[in-house]
């Protein structure tokens, strides 16, 4: 009885799967992507904001232009780790519920996002690592 | 009931399965997140000891050597650096002063406009005592002109442009003497590199010698950013970056390498000591090559035998003296103030 109920339950599960629209795709791997994308977006103002700090304090000297860069830098590294941290919080959470419900091709294309973002984060110290420096004279 | 609400949940297996992903992207996240918060952190910090350098004190004036001189300040091209220098007029045989004829002195990296190791004052002096006015001043950053980020070149070619602009429309440190007929420049290490790059954007810099200048920085700081840090080399690339993030420095570009062809018909002497242990001479040789690229390239080389990095003036002495006026004398023409 329980593994004909068990088989039950497993052909139904795959019938729910098969019947994943593309946008149960498209909406998870959209999920998944919401830290990456926050991660870019509070990069970028940091960047501009620490531009524009060089800028406006041009005429206060070395020492104030880099003292606001390096304090711009720094908030804005931690603000990325919070905000970062939250979004995949926040993500991974969606994605459990949405295996709870049941919602199998959701949540693997959000986690196959979330993997993406790990990836991506991580591509600077790759790049670092692999690509051949400049060969010395 | 139950068997009707039952099939709508997970089998424990794919639940197990489900969390099991989660764990695995959640540490993946954790780690990518860390490791290049590290790195990142890492790389600003060595992007602050990079480009910070205290400044030195001069260790004499030209009085020292019974030059006469005159303390001057200008703005340095675009973004109006005070930079702090001398004007040493030049003597003729009679002894008679003229500027006919001006050299701008650049120091190279970690010193200023005296620099005892290069024997840059040393040398502004001889020049001055051949008919040469000499103006020799700090770069930002160094001596006594206002801190700034060392940056290799990149903005330091400003402080070039802005001795050029000096001398051409500045207010004459002597008046009497009137303004330069032809501007030449001299320059050691970085501060050879910086005259290349300025040179290659300003025409009145009619002659060149350059002494050990790097061909591109990106290989030295490569090298030398590891060693300094006591950190592995995948750090660099992220430090440069941070640089770029931090003050606007774009290290990369700084490529003499590729604009030298752009000086000529104008002439460039390089001088590379042949045992430089900090910028190997085939930094010179691909210099050269490079400038001899240009149809009318007007190039000499010397390889100094025996004169480690920025060292080939105190090696050869005399010589180095003799070739150094031989050329700006070739390329800016005699002195016509005492006929």
């Amino acid at each position: 009885m329980a593994s004909s109920s068990a088989g039950s339950e497993g052909s139904e599960g795959a019938t729910r799967q098969q019947a994943a629209s593309p946008n149960d795709v498209v909406r998870g791997v959209l999920s998944g992507l919401i830290p990456l994308g926050l991660l870019l977006v509070v990069v970028i103002i940091t960047l501009l904001l620490a531009a524009l700090a060089r800028q406006l304090l041009s005429a206060s000297g070395f020492f104030a232009q880099q003292q606001a860069a390096v304090i711009i830098l720094a908030a804005g590294l931690i603000v990325t780790i919070i905000v970062y941290a939250i979004a995949c919080m926040r993500a991974l959470r969606r994605v459990a519920k949405w295996q709870q419900a049941g919602l199998v091709a959701r949540s693997r294309a959000a986690l196959c996002a979330l993997g993406l973002t790990a990836l991506v984060v991580l591509l600077p110290v790759l790049l670092a690592l692999v690509l051949p420096q400049h060969p010395a004279p | 009931m139950k068997q009707v609400s039952s099939p709508q949940r997970p089998q424990p297996g794919t639940r197990n399965v489900g969390r099991g992903a989660r764990i695995l992207v959640a540490t993946l996240l954790i780690v990518s997140a860390l490791v290049t918060t590290l790195y990142v952190g890492l790389s600003l910090y060595i992007a602050t000891q990079l480009v910070y350098v205290p400044q030195t004190p001069l260790y004499a004036t030209p009085a020292k050597f019974g030059m006469q001189f005159r303390n001057v300040t200008f703005p340095s091209r675009v973004d109006q650096v005070q930079l702090k220098g001398w004007f040493i007029p030049g003597m003729l045989p009679n002894g008679k002063l003229t500027a006919q004829r001006t050299i701008i002195m650049v120091h190279g990296n970690r010193t200023n406009r005296a620099d005892k190791d290069a024997g840059l004052l040393q040398l502004s002096v001889d020049l001055a005592q051949h008919g040469f006015a000499v103006l020799a001043f700090d770069m930002r950053g160094t001596g006594e002109s206002p801190p700034a980020p060392l940056s290799l070149g990149y903005f330091e070619q400003r402080d070039v442009l802005g001795a050029v602009d000096f001398l051409k429309s500045g207010t004459p440190p002597y008046p009497e003497l009137g303004r330069p007929r032809g501007i030449a420049g001299w320059g050691v290490s970085m501060g050879a590199a910086t005259l290349l790059l300025a040179t290659a954007q300003e025409p009145a810099i009619r002659a060149v010698v350059s002494d050990c200048a790097y061909a591109d920085i990106a290989p030295l700081l490569e090298r030398e950013v590891p060693k300094g840090g006591h950190l592995p080399s995948f750090f660099t690339p992220g430090a440069l970056r941070a640089v770029q993030a931090l003050y606007g420095i774009d290290y990369y570009s700084v490529r003499p390498l590729d604009i030298v062809a752009s000086i000529a018909p104008r002439p460039i002497y390089f001088i590379h000591g042949d045992q430089d242990g900090f910028i190997p001479h085939s930094n010179m040789t691909e210099l050269a090559a490079a400038a001899q690229t240009a149809p009318n390239a007007r190039v000499q080389t010397w390889l100094v035998p025996g004169a480690d990095h920025a060292k080939s003036f105190f090696v050869e002495g005399q010589t180095y003296v003799n070739n150094v006026v031989a050329f700006y004398t070739q390329a800016l023409g005699p002195d016509t103030s005492a006929a």
